[in-house]
């Protein structure tokens, strides 16, 4: 079922409520926000306010309790897990704060393996792969172990990887959050330059520096509730 | 902390382990009831028959005395006789033709006993009660073959019609009587005509009866004691022993190969899944040390924690292995043929305590190292598979054309390779049982069909099928009775080969005592004896031998021999060596070669093959219409003679299965650990798009890499274990075997066969996969 918004919004999130525990206050309640194509958005708020909920609700990771989340002009809330693997492997890139790859993989099987799980042909994804690392500026590193790395250099590679299947939406939960001032700084400026080319981002983060650097938009959460939503001058 | 306060902080996390807790708890049970039962068929296998026969009392010697010539009181004082330690009777025995059905039953044995127990012969009842009114009926052995508790038999030859009800079923370890009757049954059912005489039997315990020589001297003791032509006849325990080790010793070597393999694989899994726990709590011990806890109170604190879960399983295993072991046992005695078996105490107590002290052993190890680690190093070493395994096989993995997701699966165990080891054996355990089984099986039809001749002698025309006794006592069937047996089977479409068989003893120099001969009066090839070495005999002058005879003259085939057929010396040449399983040497030739056996005393039954498509039932009715029923002579179904092959291979069925699930048990353990180390990978992977198809292939690769080399390993070691189990059992049963009965492993079979390694991995690897493939990435990405 293919559901094109009216706006042509890239993310929209209609009343979306997440409870984990019956009866515990929700992790978020009643949201409702949309995202354009092309848009950065910074999700900002404290710990614990609901900012990875949010992002995982949007990336199909997770379901909402009420509430329907549309990406990419489909509805996800109520996929299969199958349907939301295919959804995912599509049309959504995830960049982890602590980087998330695979240790006993290379650099390159790293950056390869959403591509080799979405079923793309050997030499495509081998060919996007490396434009990809080449792009990050870590083609040298393509057959090294990501323990080598570091952790600017771990996160180029998760970047590589988000985008190896050219998804509508990448998302980026806390992406500097491991990373010294420097290293961020790089990352920041790679995602921006992504933005310029197209791509719709949505950042979580509780840095009102990186916000207000990189993001057009801010949404602030707060107990699990949007408590405003600022759009950069 | 104090060391309570340790305690409390492993009790607290086994409770937040639940699973782990489970797994621990059932592993331990299925080893424990394993090993149990292991125990107790070792113990049940070890010289089943002296056993029993101590526990019953068995009867040294069992002597029949003619009523008439000795009354109850001469008997009653033979109890007082030098060298006599117990004595029981006179109890009084009748020997009936029954039927059931309609059906010929066979002759039958009874004894009149107003209770199973006494100081000799301590009858174990089996089933049901014990005769205590008119036409109840305790048999011999267990139920089976159409008779069952409630099964009506019918009396024939008497006046009047006798209905004996089977109200149970028992075992007499010296096999006193087929079956027993209250005494005041026992006089209904003996015959009032001339020739019968009334008789009882005097059960006997001698201070010396260790050999055939002190039997004889005990039963003529007895006989001198009595007036003369009193014994009509004595049997021994030694023939007793002879019968039930010739036949069910067989069974003791593979049991015993069953034992130890399910024994060897309980302490792989169990030393897996204990070290395997304390190391996945290695995060939590770093934790709990930084916030003060000392070196010993961690080791105390994880041998508790695993301590729990183990000593429930052991004890929910002692007791499930007593369970379990009361059929198999049953099958067990029934083929040693010794009433009944328990579970030893000693089994009871030694399976829990051996796999706690192992679970100790393995724990201990981990436990040790923990309490040794610093707390940086055990939150460390508790998060992932050491940096540097696997790696290439991941990179060769990554190269290979295969779908992504079975190439990580395939290079997964190189993480682990201690682990992935422990799983193969027990993969490779578990399926060389099964393949074992499977070949055992065969093994086995083979040499059922081989002894009991089921595939090519369908019929049997034998003497006592009739009312007995038509001819009088001790007469053999006349010339003209003969004849109408040759013109009835001839006079049958569905007769392909008929031959007579005749019987008697012979004597060859070099074998102490008699040979027992069957001599054929004409084509016996066709009678599908199992063949160990050399050809069926074709010629006259030539003769078939069993093993026994070879081992005992120092003949071998090719070899010619001096018989004595008691009327002629002949020399016969051994052309071949027969597959029979006996002590007693026996000897096969026609009637040609063997001058004197030819005669209508030793005139002994007649083999019937029957026409493909000929209904054997059928053809018994038609054969016994023809001989009418004042015939000595009686069509019946070839003897079920496999009844302790059938046992067999049920047991090696059931001993094949609790290995096989006890190995499935250990595999998913093994991916159950593994995806509890990887589940924040297995979130990531989902995050990066893996389906849950994929997700699920993946984890059975895990295991199915292992698997083919376990299946590569079984595959041999299951032929091996089959030809050597063969042999063994061969041994005890005194016979050679022929090659077919361990050529049972044609390739394609066995590829076939190899596949339960994979069968096994994948029933192991299937729950915890789908576990993994239904998680949610979410929740998966925050497990760690």
């Amino acid at each position: 079922m293919r559901e094109q918004t009216m706006s042509g919004d890239v993310i929209r999130l209609d009343g979306v409520t997440k409870s984990y525990q019956a009866g515990a206050p929700p992790a978020l309640a009643e949201v409702s926000m949309s995202v354009a194509p092309g848009e950065v958005v910074a999700v900002m708020g404290p710990s614990g306010s609901g900012k990875s909920t949010m992002l995982n609700l949007i990336a199909g990771l997770d379901r909402p309790t009420t509430g329907t989340v549309t990406v990419a002009g489909r509805r996800i809330d109520h996929l299969s897990e199958t349907a939301l693997a295919a959804f995912r492997a599509r049309h959504v890139g995830i960049i982890f704060q602590f980087f998330n790859l695979l240790d006993d993989l290379t650099v390159a099987d790293n950056v390869l393996l959403p591509a080799q799980l979405a079923g793309a042909s050997r030499r495509q994804a081998r060919a996007r792969a490396d434009e990809l690392l080449t792009r990050m500026g870590i083609e040298r590193l393509r057959d090294a172990y990501p323990a080598r790395l570091s952790g600017g250099q771990r996160q180029r590679v998760a970047i590589a990887r988000a985008l190896v299947n050219s998804p509508e939406l990448l998302l980026a939960d806390e992406p500097t959050g491991a990373l010294d001032t420097a290293a961020g700084h790089e990352i920041g400026r790679l995602l921006r330059e992504l933005n310029t080319a197209g791509q719709t981002l949505v950042l979580v983060t509780h840095d009102p520096a990186l916000a207000q650097a990189y993001a057009a938009r801010t949404v602030r959460i707060v107990d699990g509730r949007v408590a405003e939503a600022a759009v950069r001058a | 902390m104090s060391w309570t306060g340790a305690i409390r902080t492993a009790t607290g996390g086994m409770r937040r382990h639940k699973v782990q807790a489970v797994v621990i708890g059932t592993v331990l049970l299925i080893s424990t009831a394993s090993a149990t039962l292991g125990f107790a068929l070792l113990a049940a296998g070890d010289a089943p028959f002296q056993h029993a026969f101590a526990a019953q009392h068995g009867a040294d010697v069992t002597v029949t005395v003619n009523d008439a010539r000795a009354g109850s009181a001469v008997l009653a004082a033979t109890r007082g006789l030098p060298g006599v330690t117990a004595a029981a009777g006179p109890f009084q025995q009748a020997t009936v033709q029954a039927e059931q059905d309609g059906q010929p039953f066979g002759q039958l044995v009874l004894a009149g006993r107003a209770s199973p127990g006494g100081p000799v012969d301590d009858v174990v009842l089996n089933a049901g009660h014990w005769p205590d009114g008119p036409g109840q009926l305790v048999l011999g052995g267990s139920a089976g073959d159409g008779t069952q508790v409630g099964s009506r038999l019918t009396v024939t030859g008497l006046p009047g019609t006798a209905v004996l009800t089977v109200v149970g079923f028992a075992n007499s370890i010296t096999s006193s009587a087929d079956g027993w009757v209250t005494p005041a049954e026992i006089g209904q059912l003996r015959p009032s005509g001339a020739g019968a005489p009334a008789s009882s039997q005097m059960l006997y315990q001698f201070a010396s009866a260790g050999s055939f020589t002190q039997i004889r001297g005990d039963a003529a003791a007895v006989s001198h004691a009595l007036p003369a032509g009193a014994v009509t006849g004595f049997s021994s325990w030694l023939t007793a022993e002879d019968q039930s080790t010739g036949n069910s010793a067989i069974m003791e070597p593979f049991v015993v190969a069953f034992a130890l393999i399910g024994l060897a694989m309980a302490v792989l899994i169990v030393g897996n899944v204990i070290s395997g726990a304390v190391v996945a709590q290695y995060h939590r011990i770093g934790v709990l040390k930084s916030l003060g806890l000392s070196p010993a109170q961690v080791v105390v604190a994880y041998l508790s924690r695993v301590g729990w879960p183990a000593v429930a399983g052991c004890l929910a295993g002692v007791v499930a292995g007593n369970v379990l072991a009361v059929p198999v046992l049953h099958q067990s005695s029934d083929a040693y043929q010794v009433g009944s078996q328990q579970v030893p105490l000693w089994a009871s107590l030694a399976a829990p305590a051996g796999m706690l002290v192992l679970t100790a052993l393995a724990a201990l190890g981990p436990a040790l190292r923990a309490g040794r680690l610093s707390a940086a190093e055990a939150i460390a070493a508790g998060r992932a598979p050491r940096s540097g395994r696997g790696y290439a096989a991941h990179r060769l993995a990554a190269r290979l054309r295969l779908p992504r997701a079975v190439g990580l699966g395939l290079a997964a165990p190189f993480a682990r390779p201690a682990r992935t080891v422990v799983t193969l054996a027990a993969v490779a355990f578990g399926a060389t049982a099964v393949i074992f089984a499977f070949g055992l099986n065969s093994s086995l039809s083979r040499a059922a069909a081989s002894q009991t001749q089921s595939g090519t002698v369908q019929v049997l025309v034998e003497q006592g099928g009739g009312p007995v006794p038509v001819n009088g006592p001790g007469q053999p069937p006349t010339a003209a009775q003969n004849a109408a047996v040759t013109t009835a089977l001839a006079a049958q479409a569905g007769t392909a080969h008929e031959v007579a068989m005749y019987e008697n003893e012979v004597n060859v120099p070099g074998i102490a005592g008699s040979v027992h001969a069957e001599a054929f009066g004409g084509d016996s090839s066709w009678t599908g004896y199992g063949i160990i070495a050399g050809r069926w005999y074709g010629a006259p002058g030539e003769v078939d031998v069993n093993t026994a005879f070879l081992n005992q003259s120092g003949l071998t085939v090719g070899d010619v021999a001096a018989v004595n057929t008691g009327t002629a010396q002949v020399s016969v040449r051994i052309v071949g060596e027969v597959f029979h399983p006996s002590k007693q040497p026996v000897l096969y030739g026609s009637t040609r070669t063997l001058p004197g056996l030819g005669t209508a005393a030793n005139l002994w039954q007649y083999d019937v093959g029957l026409r493909p498509g000929t209904s054997t039932d059928g053809y018994i009715q038609a054969v016994n219409n023809a001989l009418g029923g004042h015939s000595p002579w009686a069509a019946t179904r070839q003897h079920d003679g496999g009844k302790f092959y059938t046992i067999a291979t049920g047991l090696v069925g059931l001993l094949a299965l609790m290995v096989a699930v006890a190995a499935g048990l250990g595999v998913l353990n093994t991916v159950l650990m593994t995806t509890r180390d990887r589940v924040h990978d297995l979130g990531v992977f989902k995050a990066l798009g893996m389906r849950p198809r994929q997700l699920l292939t993946m984890v059975v690769c895990w295991i199915a890499g292992p698997a083919v080399v376990a299946a590569a390993i079984a595959a041999p070691a299951a032929v091996v274990l089959n030809d050597a189990t063969l042999r063994a059992m061969a041994g005890t049963a005194h016979t050679g075997i022929p090659a077919s009965f361990t050529q049972v492993f044609p390739p394609g079979r066995l590829a076939l066969l190899s596949l339960a390694a994979l069968a096994i991995a994948v029933a192991g690897a299937l729950a915890p996969a789908s576990w993994a493939a239904r998680a949610r990435a979410a929740t998966a990405l925050r497990a760690e």
